[in-house]
Formats: C-alpha cells, structure tokens, sequence
C-alpha cells in the first residue's frame, strides 16, 4: 500500500516534470513565433524560468530512482557485500542530511515569500509562492526517497537507485546517452 | 583557520566524497555548507543555499538546456546517421583515407545540430561502423576517428557543455557558441589531415576506390542529406534573422527534430513520451549538479579562497602558456574520474578567477574547457565515447582507448594552436558583438 503510493509519488512527479518540459518548448515556440506576428505572451520568459525551475526539481525523485543521479563508481564498485554496504549507508546517510537540509530551506523559502506576499519583478506580478511550489514540492519529495532507500538499504535490502549491470549493446549506449555530455 | 588550510580541508574533504561513492550534488552541497562554517558574521547557511539556487535555476538561459538535451534524444532514434552516410560517401572517394573521412564529417554535421557527445559518437557509429567494416576498412583507424569525431558533438554548437559553462562563467551563451565554430572546424581538419597521412603510409590497408558514380547519381544520394540540412538551417536562420533569441532557437531546433522524426515514421506517441521522460531525467540531473555547484561556488566567494588562489597564482609569474599547460594536465587528471560537466562546474569557482587574473578572455577558456572535456571522454577509464565504442564493435577496452589516443593527441595540438592563436576562438564572437 505506502510501497505503491510512494512508487507512485515519485511517477507522478516524474511525469509532472516531463510536461512541464513540453511547456517550456510551448512557450518559447509561442513568444518566438508571436514576435514575429505581434502577439506577446505577458512575462513568458519568467513562465519559461519558472517551469525550468518546475521541471528541474520535480523530477529528482524519478531521477534518483531511476539510478541516473551520478557518482564516481571508480572506487566502490570494487567492493562488494558488506564494505559496499557500508558506503551506501554513508553516502544515504550524508545524502538524507543534506537534502533534508535543502528541502527545509527551499519550504521556508516559500513559505516567507507567501508570508510576506513576494511577487515576481516582471511585467506580470505573480506571487512568488506559486513558481516556488514546485522547487520545494520536488526537494521535498527528493527527501521522501531518500528516507525510502535508507530505510530499505539499513533493513538489508539492495538499493534500488543503482542500475543493474547493462545487459546489452543497446543499453550500454542509451546510458552513455544519459550521462549527458 | 588560515585560508591555506580551509582550502586544504575542503579539497581533502571533496576528494573523499566523491570517492566515497556520494552522489557528486549532495557532496558538492556538503563541501559547500562545510565551507560556510568558516564564515563568520553569522550568515545563515541554509537560506543563502534556499535563495543562491532559487535565484540560479529559475533562469531563462538555462531553459535552453533541456531543449537541446530533447533535440538529441529524438534525433538518435531517427535514421538520419543513415542519411548522412549515404549522403556524403560518394563525394569523399578521392581523398587519401576515402571513406573513413565520412566519420569526421558526418560528426562535424551531426554535431551542429546536437549538443552531446556520446549521443553524436553513438549516431554515426550505429551506421558507419558496420558499413566501413564490409568495406575493409582499417578497424583500428575507423574506431579511433569515430571516438575523436564524436567529441565534435560538444565543440561545434549547439552544445550542452557549453550551456553549462556560460551558466557556471556567467558568459553569453551566444558568444561561447559563436567561439565553437572555427575550432571545430580546425579540429576536423586536423582529424581529416591525420587519416589522409596515415592512409598514403599504410596503403595496403586501404580498401581501393568504390566504383565510380555520374554527377547525377551522386546527386540524387546526395538528397539524403536535405533532413540534417533543413534542420540546420532552421536553428540557425531562426537565429540569424532575429526570429528566436539564443534560447529560443533551440525550441527550433526541437520543432525540426520532431518533425524528422515524424518525416521518418519513427514518431509514435510511446517514442515522444520515452524521449521527453529520458530528457528530463538528464535535465534533472545535470540541474542537481549545477545547484550543489552554485552553492558552493556562493560558499566558496564568502570565504575568499578564489581571490587568493588567483593572487597567489599571478604572484607566481607564470607565463599564460604554462598556465594553460598545467590546467591542460590537470583537467586531463580530473578526467580520468569525472564526467565533462562536474569537471567543469567543480572547476570554475576556482579556476575562473585565476584565469581572468591571467589575462585570458572568459569565452576563449570557455572552449578551451570544452576542448579539455573532449580529451577526457576519449581517454580511459570512464571515457564515454570508449564505451559507446567498445559495446558497439565488441572490442575489449585496451584496443578502443589505444586505437583513440591518436585523436586524443591531436585534441591536446589543437589547444597549442588555440593558444598561441586566440584569435581562431574569438574572431566570430567579436565580429558579432563589435563593441
């Protein structure tokens, strides 16, 4: 029951991120295209900043998941069974530290700018709170993930944020794809 | 504490958490909290971290990140590579090396239309691979020049390294892409220059000449290029006359992917929601890294380590070229373990300062950054065009790295040239922006 609806949470935002995405295409294929016939979109670029920031947070949680967060396996891959295990429980540990941390601040963050009725400097004035939604609904769902994994990894079980070994040509591309550069 | 052993701790302390196995963010964040500790005044942490990296990816440049990183994700699943290959082969028969001069191009080529290196590498080598192979071509030679051209990807904008940079060096994007263009040029001209020697020394090992084709053959295979064409030509006519701004064209540039795909029949609504889904990912993760960065780099400012190290290092007297020399073996080291983009964003709060005090022009280190990153995915043990190379020919490691490291070495000649000829970076940025 929680295992589905946290599998679930972390879906959710995933797929959330991804339209915000689409959004940002929209957007720019809106104000670029609108120049051009004399319709502006009122503060477009700040909605474009805001649905990067949107997108960049609330997608963490299936990034994590998904094992596509990056470390340097150089050292650690070499260990197995227990020393492994110690390092995952450090890394968790410092990793739930920290992202509990951030979360912390990014929802104090918008709570003062709701608190104190911050709006955005543009042509438009947005509330603050509201494009600070979704970088401390993503941080703060990061951390839930967190706590998921470290409580699965302390309980003995392996963690679900490292890929398997790739099992094909074709993967072992698609992840070299993945790493970005 | 003394500044020395601030920068000691941190270093220490970043070293053995990243080799630790923590996630390179988190302890980025953690060596900037660390860091923040050392300041005094009472700052709070925690809402300079909250606010520094609010402030840093709700950013409109860095919207155009994601929409280059999608732009690759749907063209590697299109049949363009076989476009290309098709496309350019016939013109290419005469030249000492023939066929293998297709890599080089066909990169060059797919690397002005994508921002990533493995992705071009894997593109062009998914086709020009097999077919080099039923031709006899040298395997050694055809690996090497598909791992070095495939760097192209981040050297010949648009490039997801360098948005990176300019984000991380707070430069114009415009100009860094603009800086790219003519050493990815040279770059390919040294990559060409080095098969056609090699190829008039082992003549043996070249296959002979295809048979001839008429104007009007060659031609008409030479419509297969018309896709990769018109998408170039959208991102950047879109650019030129003044339709979308930099950010905006790679919106462009998706647009004309999609429609590629779509031309091709490759676009089903699983294919779009699988590359929107991978995009995302990626984004998410390159933001991660950049927000831990910024932290630090905010953490790093407060404590006044890069003003001193900078100080330190114009006290030295060293001359320009043996600073970029000892940058070169050093990014070259950090290559060995990182990935293009940490390096680069690890890097810059340190290293931007000292440069500057240098003398050296922010968008000209900019591509000398991306070019260094180009040495470190072709260069082992993490090199992730050796990888993509090495489980697409079957090859074991050794033999992909060695059969690279020609190309590596023509990568650290093309840094010489550029430094001791600025002027081959920053011609086009200054004739764009004449102030």
């Amino acid at each position: 029951m929680l295992r589905t609806f946290l599998d679930g949470l972390y879906r959710f935002a995933g797929y959330l991120a991804g339209l915000f995405l689409i959004a940002i295409f929209l957007l720019m294929m809106g104000l670029s295209l609108g120049r051009e016939v004399g319709i502006n979109i009122p503060a477009g670029d700040d909605f474009a900043s805001w649905c990067m920031a949107a997108m960049a947070f609330l997608g963490l949680a299936h990034t994590f998941r998904s094992g596509e967060m990056i470390r340097v396996g150089l050292l650690i891959d070499r260990f197995r069974g227990r020393t492994r295990r110690v390092f995952e429980i450090l890394s968790l540990t410092l990793g739930l530290a920290f992202v509990g941390f951030f979360a912390w601040h990014a929802v104090r963050l918008t709570y003062d700018s709701w608190r104190f009725n911050d709006v955005a400097q543009g042509v438009l004035a947005v509330p603050l709170w509201i494009p600070q939604l979704g970088y401390s609904t993503g941080l703060v769902i990061l951390f839930i993930a967190f706590v998921d994994e470290f409580v699965h990894v302390v309980r003995g079980g392996d963690p679900r944020y490292e890929k398997p070994p790739p099992a094909s040509a074709e993967e072992v591309v698609e992840r070299a794809i993945q790493s970005g550069v | 504490m003394a500044l020395v052993e601030i920068s000691g701790l941190l270093l220490l302390l970043l070293i053995a958490l990243l080799a630790g196995g923590v996630w390179i963010a988190i302890a980025l964040l953690a060596c900037g909290w660390v860091g923040m500790q050392f300041v005094g005044g009472g700052i709070p942490a925690g809402s300079v971290l909250a606010t520094t990296i609010w402030g840093n990816a709700a950013s409109w440049t860095l919207a155009a990140l994601p929409l280059f990183i999608w732009m690759g994700e749907i063209l590697f699943r299109t049949r363009l590579s076989e476009e290309m290959f098709r496309g350019l082969a016939p013109w290419l028969n005469w030249l000492p090396g023939r066929l293998l001069h297709v890599n080089v191009l066909a990169c060059g080529i797919f690397g002005s239309v994508s921002g990533s290196s493995a992705a071009t590498c894997a593109t062009v080598a998914k086709i020009a691979l097999p077919e080099l192979k039923k031709r006899g071509y040298d395997e050694k030679l055809s690996l090497g020049s598909l791992a070095g051209a495939g760097t192209l990807g981040i050297l010949i904008p648009p490039s997801i390294t360098m948005v990176v940079y300019a984000v991380a060096a707070n430069v114009s994007i415009i100009q860094v892409f603009l800086a790219g263009f003519l050493p990815g040029l040279l770059v390919m001209a040294l990559y060409s220059g080095y098969i056609a020697v090699w190829s008039l020394l082992h003549p043996e090992r070249t296959p002979p000449r295809e048979p001839a084709m008429t104007l009007v053959e060659k031609l008409r295979e030479s419509l297969n290029l018309i896709p990769v064409m018109l998408l170039i030509a959208l991102v950047f006519l879109s650019l030129l006359l003044g339709w979308a701004t930099a950010t905006e064209c790679a919106a462009w540039g998706v647009l004309g992917s999609l429609a590629i795909a779509w031309w091709s029949g490759s676009l089903s609504w699983h294919a779009f929601w699988a590359s929107v889904m991978g995009t995302t990912r990626i984004t998410c993760m390159i933001m991660l890294i950049l927000a831990g960065a910024s932290f630090m780099s905010t953490s790093l400012a407060y404590t006044g380590i890069p003003l001193a190290l900078a100080s330190w290092v114009q006290g030295l007297n060293l001359s320009p070229y043996a600073l970029i020399a000892a940058l070169t073996v050093m990014y070259v080291i950090l290559g060995t373990a990182l990935d293009g983009i940490s390096m680069i964003v690890l890097t810059t709060a340190v290293v931007i300062p000292m440069v500057k005090a240098a003398g050296f022009d922010l968008i000209w280190f900019g591509i000398f950054l991306v070019l260094v990153v180009e040495m470190a995915e072709v260069s082992p043990p993490v090199g992730f065009n050796l990888f993509v190379l090495q489980t697409m020919s079957g090859k074991d490691s050794n033999t992909v790295a060695l059969a690279a490291l020609p190309f590596f070495f023509l990568l650290v000649a093309a840094v010489a040239i550029i430094t001791v000829f600025p002027d081959l970076v920053m011609l086009l940025p200054r004739m764009a922006f004449a102030d």
